[in-house]
């Protein structure tokens, strides 16, 4: 019981963004084991020194505890009840609960079920309730309360709830787990006889009810919270990885999303720099360099690879057609020039500006609007080209690689691929990204076919696992 | 799980605690569990927080209160195994061979070609490659150790990431091996600290293998209880004051906040001041103890007045 909270605590932490292990939550149990439930102070400390390692984590575990181990009924009474309450013995929890006669453990004496009904009449006028959770409601007994929907709660498997709209489904079983149906029965039967005691006994047993809707709702509410919000966040990114770039919307997550992905590849491609950086023994050069010691290698000669910085050449079209698009590629871009020092980029639509200075000196979000209001404009592809040449032409070296991010749809205007041309010899490559599909790239008003010779790639680009996937192949290349 | 066995980790918690005490390094208890939960689980500890919270002097408390020695690795961007495990004693071996030489001499004379001369030469074994010529870093200290004692590996983050992947083996299994001479197993587990002042992301691997202690700077009742066993001739009223003041400059925008062991200093230039109040103009002269850039120094110099009066409006 005690370490099946703590795993339900593990998945709630998970939720909460800070990443549990397997070794880790073995080592939790092992330290929970050695401190106990009885001081909930320790306990956070404890815990709070086995999972969480960076101060970040640390912050969103003293949440997640917070919430995860409050129990609002009794928090004034007794903190270390708390504690105890995840540690009670089965058998005490057995006899709180009615529906535990489910559970086939067969040690739980018949009582609990369907016999309740019966010997409701003559309990009655005593104003005491036959059943488990009627007796529960009319002593108000918090803590067995408490205990009940905890109980309840895992044997229908609350933590399998995965949506806000099943909040209600689970409240209502929680409910019938806990004897519901029975304990409404007796009230109805008290009401009928038609005197005093019953009447008070249903009004009692009504009003009791009703309380305990609100705290199970509270519940679902908190569990749903815990337990649901990592699988939502994962299924959240998984679409926003693979949904069309123009149909994103939800700009603060993507941009999380984004840096995150950016981190990656950093983490990835920067680390492997510093290999190549240090080189290989160079043998021959290094005997050459002794034979005046002797012989002896006293002077080591590394074959030092050169590494090549890459210099990336970013013009995206900011035209209306593509802006949404050309959002996230620059919002890449600008995560990216971390790993690559030597990014210029470039907007147009009817001409070609540089933004990398906006792009140094703004955070994110503002450079990126910055650059589309300055830049907006119907697109004009040639103008565009000659303005492109004047700007950078001349930075151009068998080192650089040029990305264009754009539809190619230039309102029937000339193509000046020439200028394209011109860039496709000086380069190392030519990238084209292309946000529509393939088959659209000729249809209407689009002249992708006169780029096309002069790419040494031209690719789809539409979501942001496209995306990763090209920035990827351009960082394992240089 | 019975209560006895849980009472007696809230008592050997508390001790530790007040141990800690005794020794002069006071701590909450988020601290004594940590060394607790490490000595009962036999896991590291890797211990981060701003610089100069005592990171590096809960090491040293922990090896006064055990009794037992410290051992220091000090990490550094191309700190490798040589200087962190072992190096051979080449000085040593040179000398060694030069002086056998003659030795060597006597023990071939008499072999016929170069099969029977190595033949001799591999009945003495690898003499230079034994104990004797082995020159134990801090990390074989710690294993060879007799008894238990406490290892700092500071500053972690400064070493390369290469070193960290290294001292897996040892965080996880108390053991290394030296190609050489085979694996070393520690003697008794030692405790072991790691700090880190984060200047950068440690990998996973590494930190999944510690518990994570963050220290943080301390709130005021803490750190007037820290003053007071650091520099106990310091009037009460001057310490509070002077606390109350370096918590206030943390809350300021400055380029180096000051941590305890400024507050410390700032408490020791007082004594040595024979001042019983802090006033303005003390506190201009001697911000230097506490801020240790120019910009921050202006920056504090034209506000101290305005600081002193907030504060004595609080104490109202």
């Amino acid at each position: 019981m005690a370490d099946k909270t703590l795993v339900h605590f593990f998945k709630a932490l998970r939720g909460a963004d800070v990443s549990v292990s397997t070794a880790e939550a073995i080592e939790a149990v092992s330290a929970v084991n050695m401190v106990g439930y009885q001081d909930r102070a320790l306990l956070k400390i404890t815990l709070g020194l086995v999972l969480p390692k960076t101060v970040d984590e640390k912050a969103y575990y003293g949440r997640c505890f917070d919430q995860f181990f409050s129990f609002s009924a009794y928090d004034n009474d007794n903190e270390a009840l708390e504690g105890e309450l995840a540690d009670l013995d089965l058998s005490q929890l057995e006899n709180n609960d009615p529906s535990s006669a489910g559970e086939g453990q067969g040690k739980c004496p018949g009582s609990g079920g369907g016999s309740g009904e019966g010997e409701s009449s003559g309990n009655q006028s005593g104003s005491e309730s036959a059943t488990e959770l009627g007796k529960m409601l009319l002593e108000d007994d918090q803590v067995a309360l408490s205990m009940a929907i905890a109980k309840a709660a895992n044997k229908i498997g609350m933590t399998k709830i995965t949506t806000l709209t099943q909040k209600g489904l689970y409240g209502r079983r929680i409910m019938e787990a806990m004897g519901l149906d029975e304990m409404e029965k007796e009230m109805w039967a008290a009401e009928k006889q038609d005197n005093d005691a019953g009447d008070k006994l249903a009004k009692k047993l009504r009003s009791g009810r009703d309380n305990l809707r609100e705290q199970i709702k509270d519940y679902v509410e908190q569990q749903y919270v815990l337990q649901a919000a990592q699988t939502g966040k994962e299924l959240r990114e998984e679409v926003m990885r693979s949904v069309k770039l123009e149909h994103l919307r939800e700009f603060q997550d993507v941009q999380r999303l984004v840096r995150k992905m950016a981190k990656k590849l950093i983490a990835v491609h920067s680390r492997r720099r510093r290999v190549t950086q240090r080189g290989l023994l160079d043998v021959r050069s290094t005997l050459r360099n002794n034979a005046a010691y002797d012989g002896v290698l006293f002077d080591t000669r590394w074959k030092a690879t050169r590494v090549d910085r890459p210099k990336v050449i970013a013009i995206c079209d900011v035209s209306g057609s593509v802006s949404a698009v050309a959002r996230f590629l620059l919002m890449f871009l600008y995560s990216l020039s971390e790993v690559i020092p030597k990014v210029r980029s470039f907007a147009f639509s009817n001409s070609t500006g540089e933004v990398t200075d906006l792009f140094e000196r703004m955070d994110m979000e503002k450079a990126i609007e910055e650059t589309i209001t300055r830049h907006m404009g119907s697109t004009d592809y040639a103008q565009s080209l000659v303005d492109f040449k004047e700007l950078c032409l001349d930075a151009v070296d068998s080192k650089t690689t040029v990305i264009i991010l754009g539809d190619a749809r230039n309102n029937d205007g000339e193509s000046r691929s020439d200028i394209l041309k011109e860039f496709y010899d000086r380069s190392k490559q030519v990238i084209w990204l292309n946000p529509e599909t393939r088959s659209r790239w000729n249809t209407g008003d689009a002249i992708m076919k006169s780029y096309l010779p002069y790419t040494n790639k031209a690719e789809v680009c539409n979501s942001l696992n496209h995306l990763e996937r090209i920035i990827g192949k351009l960082l394992k290349n240089s | 799980m019975n209560s006895k066995q849980e009472l007696s980790a809230q008592d050997q918690i508390k001790a530790i605690t007040d141990n800690f005490e005794n020794v002069g390094y006071i701590c909450n208890k988020d601290i004594s569990t940590a060394l607790f939960l490490s000595t009962s689980l036999q896991k590291p500890i890797l211990v981060e927080g701003p610089p100069g919270v005592g990171k590096t002097e809960l090491a040293k408390a922990t090896a006064e209160i055990l009794g037992c020695e410290m051992i220091r690795l000090q990490c550094y961007e191309g700190l490798d195994e040589s200087k962190a495990l072992y190096e051979w004693k080449y000085g040593k071996q040179l000398l060694y061979t030069q002086v056998l030489k003659e030795t060597l001499g006597d023990i071939l004379e008499g072999a016929k070609g170069l099969d029977e001369s190595v033949k001799r030469l591999h009945e003495f074994g690898d003499i230079f490659y034994s104990e004797e010529f082995l020159e134990p870093r801090p990390l074989l200290k710690t294993l060879n150790a007799e008894n238990r004692v406490v290892l700092l590996i500071d500053e972690i983050d400064k070493a390369d990431q290469e070193f960290e992947s290294f001292l897996l083996e040892m965080l996880s299994d108390y053991q290394i091996s030296i190609p050489e001479i085979g694996t070393v197993k520690a003697r008794s587990t030692p405790i072991v600290f790691l700090t880190s002042n984060n200047t950068r992301e440690l990998s996973d691997a590494l930190k999944r293998r510690c518990l994570h202690l963050y220290i943080p700077f301390p709130d005021v009742h803490l750190e007037r209880r820290i003053i007071q066993s650091r520099v106990p001739d310091v009037a009460e009223s001057l310490r509070n004051r002077l606390v109350s003041f370096v918590q206030h400059l943390r809350e300021m925008d400055l380029k180096k906040i000051p941590a305890i062991s400024e507050t410390i200093d700032w408490a020791r230039t007082m004594l040595l001041m024979h001042t019983d109040t802090l006033d303005p103009e003390l506190v201009k002269d001697t911000l230097n103890v506490l801020l240790k850039h120019e910009e921050d120094i202006s920056a504090v110099g034209s506000e101290v007045h305005k600081i002193m009066r907030e504060l004595e409006k609080e104490e109202r």
